[in-house]
């Protein structure tokens, strides 16, 4: 790394550690017992327990609120959602202050199924495809898929969705920018051993594009999209520290620019999946063979998520390790053939068809793993996930990696 | 290069081994009466010796749609014939999310209309998927190729038309307050010695009149969720089934099935399976003798 550099992104670190921080500092105090009401959005995915669910909000000024209330409405992960309470400061035993409101009054706003979402234009373009997907694939299995493909819930089964939950791996299905990231990436390498790189890049950005379409410009998955398309088409064109920098970029702006995505699962996920992609493919490169290449990217993915996944997407046991491995790598091949299959259906019906048959193996795999380890459970389950274990988690691996990364130079 | 293609091959494999697989399962020759576990309400799957599909009722909610996949090979979306015995909601409701995911060939009912949201809603549905109502009157017969056939049995034209006659006299314009159970649709289905009779909501009046026409059965769908306004002694003295099925909601407000309706099942003898407990009964037949299989 050359020093002017070194101290551009040094300065740039200072600038927006700053900027956090004076945002963070002079955000409006609440007060105990404080009662408000506001438009919000479900910033994680809800948990559900015996008598109750709990999930946490956005406050209007930069905060976050710890919410319970009763099992039934069920909110997803990005609903939007009217509410009125009061506000009561919790400690929890790790001695952190948090804001809670118990039982608030909550009405629907939007709920998080994209199919309200997004631009008008794509509405009934994506009512077409879920028909065709429909016609095609046996209900579970097409709920499935449109969960995969585009975040929509709504044709899963209740049951279904408790099993993703208590399989852990209902981040699949979540609108959160994740699955696009993975694909991208997925997308990028194989074209970059296809074709010219030039063209290689092009491509793979139409594809990029025609995914956040697909999920109906998504604020998350356009954020995904954007720094997905940054810094992998950075790599293929250049060294491996471009992206670096490129990815670094990005996200300096979007922070600076909206320092609340700070605690956006969505924007955490995508941010940490996409230098995932970037650098942990570079530990298995002894390893790499004809089989391994292509689970690379979600396994590589997975790795950089996990804590994120652990501490915001339901109830995760370490089984829910052991299960996401298992399916996860089929994600990327389930987009690709779903969203050539979303292509085909307007032009011929016969071959969407034929793809989704294609994808049929591969959800049965998905929805018998799922099962099976939604029965099992797990003995360990995180309730409140420590930070402690986040930041260590990611200092080992920084740690791996930067050693490794020397040692090649 | 070739190497991200691995995948494809597998997947042909694998596909062709489901294609092969439910082939063998689903077209093997035989008939398949399915009673769907759709709660309180009836949906009944009938998979023909060749593969034609015959829904009669599709329960309160899209519950049904798992019961048709798990009868159907999943490549097989038509269903060659749709019976709505009646049009409320217990039976009908299902049918908007089956007309939804499968093309539906024929449509038949009863020339009873209902004026509730969700009878509007199926009515819309029906219009989209360009389906017209063919209205069942005792007498009509779909013969399928593999010799199985659906005979109506009720409702009679005439009494039926005088029925409506009568209630237009007494000014009944509002169709809820019409007996729509009593109009509805019962069929005889029979394969060779094989005959199960679905019932749907009818009545006590309704099975005496027909009994001549059934004569004895193997099956019987126990009429009106097992209520006891649905039969008489005399009806099961002449058609004296070996196996009744009724189809009911665990824990229902209505107290179905009726203690009356069990005990007159014991006492003539009929083997009884409640969807409640039981699950979904299939009874499957070769057009000689029958295997029932249910929980």
């Amino acid at each position: 790394m050359s020093k002017p550099l070194t101290l551009f992104i040094l300065i740039l670190t200072v600038v927006l550690v700053l900027r956090l921080f004076i945002f963070y500092s002079t955000k409006s105090q609440y007060k105990d017992g404080e009662s408000i009401s506001f438009n919000s959005r479900v910033l994680s995915e809800p948990k559900t327990y015996r008598s109750y669910q709990s999930f946490w909000l956005e406050l209007p000024n930069t905060d976050r609120v710890f919410v319970k209330t009763e099992i039934y409405p069920e909110y997803y992960f990005q609903d939007k959602v009217y509410l009125s309470g009061s506000l009561h400061f919790k400690l929890l035993s790790d001695k952190t202050r948090i804001l809670s409101m118990d039982y608030p009054k909550i009405s629907f706003v939007k709920t998080s199924f994209p199919q309200e979402a997004g631009l008008a234009v794509v509405k009934p373009i994506r009512q077409k495809i879920i028909t065709v997907f429909d016609k095609a694939l046996p209900k579970d299995l097409s709920g499935l898929m449109l969960g995969i493909v585009f975040g929509i819930k709504q044709n899963l089964s209740k049951d279904f969705l408790d099993d993703l939950k208590t399989a852990g791996v209902m981040h699949v299905i979540a609108a959160s920018g994740m699955n696009v990231t993975i694909t991208a990436g997925f997308i990028f390498y194989l074209f970059s051993s296809f074709f010219k790189r030039q063209l290689a890049v092009f491509l793979s950005i139409l594809g990029v594009l025609f995914y956040a379409f697909l999920a109906g410009f998504e604020a998350s998955i356009i954020r995904a999209s954007i720094m997905g398309i940054i810094a992998f088409s950075s790599q293929i064109l250049g060294k491996q520290q471009y992206s670096f920098y490129a990815l670094f970029l990005t996200g300096f702006l979007m922070l600076f620019a909206a320092p609340k995505y700070l605690f956006d699962i969505g924007f955490q996920l995508s941010f940490s999946a996409t230098l995932g992609i970037l650098y942990i493919p570079l530990l298995f490169k002894r390893w790499q063979s004809v089989y391994l290449d292509s689970f690379l990217t979600t396994i590589s993915a997975q790795i950089a998520t996990l804590p994120i996944l652990l501490a915001n997407f339901g109830t995760y046991s370490l089984w829910s390790i052991v299960c996401n491995t298992l399916v996860l790598w089929t994600v990327p091949f389930l987009m690709i053939l779903g969203g050539i299959a979303a292509l085909a259906s307007f032009i011929l019906l016969p071959i969407a068809s034929f793809l989704l048959y294609l994808c049929l193996p591969l959800l049965l795999f998905f929805v018998e793993i799922v099962s099976f380890f939604a029965k099992l459970k797990g003995n360990i389950v995180f309730q409140a996930f420590p930070w402690q274990f986040s930041l260590a988690y990611y200092l080992l691996l920084a740690s791996f990696l930067l050693f490794y990364l020397r040692r090649n130079d | 290069m070739t190497k991200y293609f691995l995948l494809f091959p597998i997947l042909f494999f694998l596909l062709g081994g489901l294609f092969f697989y439910q082939n063998q399962k689903f077209n093997d020759g035989k008939l398949h009466l399915i009673v769907c576990d759709v709660g309180q309400g009836d949906g009944i799957l009938i998979r023909t010796p060749r593969g034609s599909d015959i829904l009669i009722d599709a329960g309160p909610d899209d519950s049904i749609l798992d019961c048709l996949q798990n009868h159907m090979p999943f490549w097989d979306r038509e269903i060659e014939v749709v019976i709505l015995t009646h049009p409320h909601a217990d039976h009908l409701t299902g049918l908007i999310s089956v007309l939804k995911r499968y093309k539906v060939m024929h449509y038949f009912t009863e020339n009873v209309k209902n004026n509730t949201l969700v009878y509007r809603k199926l009515q819309d549905v029906l219009a989209k998927n360009n389906l017209t109502a063919n209205y069942s009157f005792a007498g009509n017969r779909i013969d399928f190729a593999d010799k199985i056939s659906l005979l109506t049995v009720w409702p009679e034209r005439e009494w039926f038309e005088n029925q409506k006659l009568q209630d237009s006299q007494n000014s009944i314009t509002d169709s809820s307050s019409l007996d729509v159970n009593g109009f509805s649709v019962i069929t005889l289905l029979s394969y060779g010695n094989f005959k199960a009779l679905l019932t749907g909501d009818g009545g006590v009046l309704a099975e005496e009149q027909i009994v001549n026409a059934v004569g004895k059965i193997d099956v019987l769908k126990v009429p009106h969720h097992g209520s006891r306004t649905g039969m008489s002694s005399l009806f099961l003295e002449s058609t004296r089934p070996d196996l009744a099925i009724i189809s009911v909601g665990a824990k229902n407000r209505y107290g179905h099935p009726s203690n009356i309706v069990l005990d007159l099942l014991e006492k003539y003898n009929v083997k009884i399976l409640r969807t409640d407990r039981n699950g979904e009964v299939e009874v499957v037949s070769n057009g000689k003798s029958f295997k029932v299989f249910a929980n």
